[in-house]
C-alpha cells in the first residue's frame, strides 16, 4: 500500500499479501479503523532497515513493551523462516519479520510471549533457521527460561492468523542486540481492534532479569505512551461508534485539539527542565518557541470550537475577536507587574552572581596571596626567598588573572611557559617567555621543549643572570632563542664527556629532524634550536 | 629630534626630567629611588587628572606612565597621553605596566606612547630607557617586540613605506628585540649602527601607531594574555 506495512505483516503472518491489503480495506471500511491500525503499524513496528541499523549499533538502551489494551486470550506468534525474511520486502514488516533483515548470519529462532498483565517479549536463543513460534498468552513471567525456548522452537509450525506479536533476537549470530517485537489483534469479528506493541532494542544482557523489565517499561518514551494512548483512544471512539453509541463529534474533536495543544505547551516545561539538568542553556530555543506557540494557537482554537460548538465561521470569529480582547486586556493590565518580577528576578540574579564571583576571589587571594604576604613577612631577612616567593606569587596571579581557558595546555608556548616557571624557582633567576605563534604539543615539538628546558637550566645554573626565551612558530619552522647575559664560556674547554649539551641538546634536536647551535661571547649565551614542521597534507 | 625644551626650567646639560604617574605610592617612590642622578623628577601623579594637571604644569622631557590609573573616564594611561596631547605637549611619554595584556599595551602606544617596559625592570635599565626616549627614541621590550610580530605577522614584508607590514630589516631587529638583545647588540648582529637600528625600531613604533589596520586593535583583543 504505501509503506510496505501490509507486505511485513503478510510475511510475518505467513499469508499471502493481498490477503493482508484485503483485509485492510475491508477494516478501513468499517469506520476507517484499518488506517488507524495501519498508521499505528507504521508508526510503531520499525523498519528492516531501522532493525539492521539498531543491530549495527547495538546500543538500544531500552526496550519498551506497551500493553494497553491487550487482549489476554491473544495468541501470540512469532518467527519467521530466514528464507522468507530475506526476500525482497521492504518499508515496514511485522515485527516477527524483523529479524531476519536485522542478523546478517540469517534467523535464529525467537519467541514471543503476552503475559498475562499485557505485555512481555522474551528473547531465546535457538539453533538457527528455524520457524518458531510460541503461544504465549497469561504465561507466568518465568517465561524467559531457556526451557521455554525448546518448546517454543517445537511449536514453531503453527500459525495464527488473529494475532501478532513477539519479539526476536538471533541466537545463532550472538548478536546481543535487542528485541523487536510488536502485535496486533485483528479481532475475529473485524472491526474491533487491539493493539499491543512491543518496539525499540535492549542489550540481551539482563534479559531475563524481571527488574530488568520494570525499569525498561518505566523508562521507556513518554512520547510512545502518548501517542499510542492518543491512537488507542481514537480507536476506541471509533469502537463505540460502530456499536451504535452516537459520538459527539463537534464536542469530541475540539477537546482532543486542546489536549494536544496543552501537551505540547507542557511538554516545554519538560524540555526545559532537561536544557537544565545538561546545562545546555539556549538550546533548541527556536524549536521550544515554536513548540509553545502551536500548542497555543491549538488551544485557542479548540476552545472556540468548542464554544461556538455549532462550527458556524461568523460566530467563530466573533468568538474569536472576543477573546482577543479579553487577552489584550489582561495582558495589558498584567504586563508592568509582570515586568517588574521579570527585572526582579534579573537583578538577583545577576546579585547572586556578583555575589558568588566576589567569594570566589577572596577565597583565592587568601589562599595564595595572603599566604604568599605571610610568608615574606617571615623571611624578611632572606632576600632570596623574598625574591623566590613574590616571582612565584606574581606568576600565579598573573596566571589567574589573564589566563585564557580557550589556551590549550597542550601547546608548545604554555609548556615553555611552566618550564620557564619551574626553573624561575628553583634558580632564582628571571626566565621570561615571549612567544610569537605556537604549536600544537607532537613527538618532535615535546623534544624541542626538552632540550630548551635543558637550556634555560643551563643558563639559570651557569650564567647565573635572567634569561630570555624567544619561541617563535612559523608554518614552516619553530625555532627558539634562549639567550642570557652571563660571563659566557668557552665551547671549546668543555669537557668532551659532558653531556648536558652534546646529548640533551644536539642529538635531541637531530633525531627530530632539527638542529641546534650555541654562541658564547662576552656578551653572554645564546642556544638556538631549529625544528622544520612537516608539510601538513590535510593543509 | 632634539628633545631641548625651552620652557622647562634651568637643568644641567644631560640630565633629562620626568614626571611619574602611578597610582601606588611605594611604586612612585621605589622607582624615584631607582632612577639614576642624571633623571630630575620634577613631580608625581596618581590619578588621570592629576597627571594633565602636573604634566602641563611642568612639562618634563619624559613622563614615566603606568598604563592603569584610575580617575577619568576610565581610560588609565592612553587617557592621560589624549588629554596631555590634546593640550599641546611635548613631553614623550614611556609606558610602566605589570599587566603584560596585549590590549594594555598596544591601546597605551597607540595613543601615543613611545615605549613599553615592565615594572620589574632594574634602576640602569629603566634610566637607559628614561634617555633613550628623551632623545626621541622608541624603547622596545622583548615583550613589546614579540607583540609587534605577532601583530604585524613574521612573514610579511613591506614593499615601499607600507604601514601595514614590517620591512625584512625591521623583521629582523624586532626578532633580536624579542630574543633579548639590546640595541647594541642588535646592531652588532646585524653590523649596522645603533642609529640604524634606532631608526628601524622608531619606524616599526610610528607602524604600530598609525597602522590602520583593524586586525591589530582586534588581536590585542583576543589576546588576553601574554
Amino acid at each position: 500500500m504505501i509503506a510496505g506495512v501490509c507486505a511485513g505483516l503478510a510475511v510475518h503472518l505467513g499469508i499471502s499479501r493481498s490477503w493482508v491489503r484485503v483485509g485492510m480495506v475491508i477494516l478501513t471500511f468499517a469506520s476507517g479503523a484499518g488506517i488507524v491500525l495501519y498508521a499505528w503499524l507504521w508508526i510503531f513496528v520499525p523498519t528492516a532497515a531501522d532493525r539492521a541499523a539498531e543491530a549495527g549499533r547495538k546500543s538500544g538502551p531500552a526496550a519498551f513493551m506497551h500493553g494497553v489494551g491487550a487482549d489476554p486470550g491473544l495468541l501470540t506468534r512469532s518467527g519467521d523462516r530466514g528464507g522468507n525474511a530475506g526476500h525482497g520486502r521492504a518499508g515496514r514488516c511485522g515485527p516477527g519479520g524483523m529479524h531476519g533483515r536485522g542478523v546478517p548470519s540469517g534467523v535464529s529462532a525467537s519467541s514471543g510471549s503476552g503475559a498475562s498483565s499485557g505485555i512481555a517479549g522474551s528473547v531465546l536463543p535457538s539453533d538457527s533457521g528455524i520457524r518458531s513460534g510460541i503461544v504465549g498468552s497469561a504465561l507466568p513471567s518465568g517465561l524467559h527460561a531457556p526451557s521455554r525456548a525448546a518448546g517454543s522452537g517445537s511449536t514453531g509450525g503453527s500459525s495464527t492468523p488473529d494475532g501478532v506479536a513477539g519479539s526476536s533476537i538471533p541466537g545463532g549470530s550472538g548478536v546481543p542486540d535487542g528485541i523487536m517485537g510488536g502485535s496486533t489483534g485483528t479481532g475475529s469479528a473485524g472491526s474491533t481492534e487491539t493493539a499491543t506493541h512491543a518496539t525499540t532494542t535492549r542489550p540481551a544482557v539482563g534479559l531475563l532479569d524481571p527488574d530488568a523489565w520494570r525499569d525498561r517499561t518505566v523508562s521507556a518514551g513518554r512520547r510512545e505512551i502518548l501517542f499510542g494512548t492518543a491512537m488507542l483512544l481514537a480507536a476506541a471512539v471509533l469502537v463505540v461508534q460502530l456499536l451504535g453509541v452516537d459520538v459527539n463529534w463537534g464536542f469530541l474533536v475540539p477537546i482532543a485539539v486542546v489536549a494536544t495543544g496543552a501537551a505540547l505547551a507542557w511538554s516545554q516545561l519538560d524540555e526545559v527542565r532537561r536544557a537544565r539538568v545538561m546545562n545546555r542553556a539556549g538550546a533548541g530555543r527556536v524549536g521550544g518557541t515554536l513548540r509553545l506557540l502551536a500548542g497555543l494557537v491549538l488551544v485557542i482554537a479548540g476552545v472556540l470550537v468548542a464554544l461556538s460548538s455549532s462550527g458556524s465561521w461568523t460566530l467563530t470569529v466573533a468568538t474569536l475577536v472576543a477573546v482577543l480582547a479579553v487577552l489584550a486586556g489582561v495582558g495589558l493590565v498584567l504586563a508592568p507587574w509582570g515586568l517588574k518580577f521579570w527585572r526582579d528576578l534579573e537583578t538577583e540574579r545577576a546579585g547572586r552572581v556578583r555575589e558568588t564571583e566576589r567569594a570566589e576571589m577572596a577565597a583565592h587571594l587568601h589562599d595564595s596571596v595572603l599566604q604568599t604576604l605571610a610568608l615574606i613577612q617571615n623571611r624578611a631577612d632572606s632576600e632570596t626567598d623574598v625574591l623566590r616567593l613574590a616571582r612565584a606569587q606574581e606568576r600565579e596571579l598573573r596566571q589567574w588573572l589573564f589566563a585564557d581557558p580557550a589556551r590549550d595546555p597542550g601547546s608548545l608556548a604554555e609548556r615553555l611557559r611552566v618550564m620557564a616557571g619551574e626553573i624561575e624557582d628553583r634558580y632564582g633567576h628571571p626566565v621570561a617567555v615571549v612567544a610569537v605563534g605556537d604549536a600544537v604539543l607532537g613527538p618532535a615539538e615535546d623534544a624541542l621543549a626538552q632540550a630548551a628546558r635543558e637550556a634555560m637550566v643551563n643558563a639559570a645554573k651557569h650564567a647565573g643572570v635572567a634569561v630570555s626565551v624567544y619561541l617563535e612558530a612559523g608554518p614552516e619552522i619553530v625555532e627558539v632563542f634562549v639567550r642570557d647575559r652571563g660571563p659566557g664560556f668557552d665551547l671549546s674547554a668543555v669537557p668532551a664527556d659532558r653531556l648536558g649539551i652534546r646529548e640533551s641538546i644536539h642529538s635531541r634536536m637531530a633525531r627530530h629532524g632539527g638542529s641546534s647551535d650555541l654562541r658564547s661571547d662576552e656578551d653572554g649565551t645564546e642556544v638556538r634550536l631549529r625544528l622544520p614542521r612537516p608539510v601538513r597534507s590535510d593543509a | 629630534m632634539d628633545s631641548d625644551n625651552p620652557r622647562v626650567h634651568e637643568q644641567a646639560p644631560g640630565t633629562v626630567s620626568v614626571v611619574i604617574v602611578d597610582d601606588h605610592g611605594i611604586f612612585r617612590s621605589g622607582l624615584r629611588a631607582a632612577l639614576g642622578a642624571v633623571i630630575d623628577v620634577l613631580g608625581e601623579a596618581a590619578t588621570v587628572e592629576e597627571a594633565e594637571t602636573v604634566i602641563t604644569a611642568t612639562a618634563p622631557d619624559v613622563v614615566l606612565l603606568d598604563v592603569h590609573l584610575p580617575g577619568g573616564h576610565g581610560g588609565g594611561g592612553a587617557e592621560v597621553i589624549h588629554r596631555c596631547v590634546r593640550r599641546g605637549t611635548t613631553s614623550r611619554f614611556l609606558a610602566l605596566s605589570v599587566s603584560d595584556s596585549a590590549e594594555d599595551v598596544v591601546a597605551v602606544i597607540r595613543a601615543g606612547a613611545r615605549g613599553y617596559v615592565t615594572k620589574t625592570i632594574s634602576g640602569p635599565e629603566i634610566t637607559d630607557a628614561v634617555q633613550r626616549i628623551a632623545s626621541g627614541d622608541a624603547v622596545f621590550s622583548p615583550r613589546l617586540a614579540g607583540f609587534v610580530l605577532d601583530a604585524f605577522g613574521t612573514t610579511s614584508v613591506a614593499v615601499d613605506d607600507e604601514l601595514d607590514r614590517l620591512s625584512a630589516r625591521e623583521l629582523e631587529v624586532m626578532r633580536l628585540i624579542a630574543r633579548g638583545y639590546s640595541y647594541k647588540e642588535t646592531a652588532k648582529e646585524l653590523f649596522i649602527s645603533v642609529k640604524t637600528v634606532e631608526t628601524h625600531v622608531s619606524a616599526v613604533l610610528r607602524k604600530l601607531q598609525l597602522s590602520s589596520r583593524h586586525e591589530l586593535t582586534r588581536w590585542a583583543t583576543e589576546r588576553k594574555l601574554l
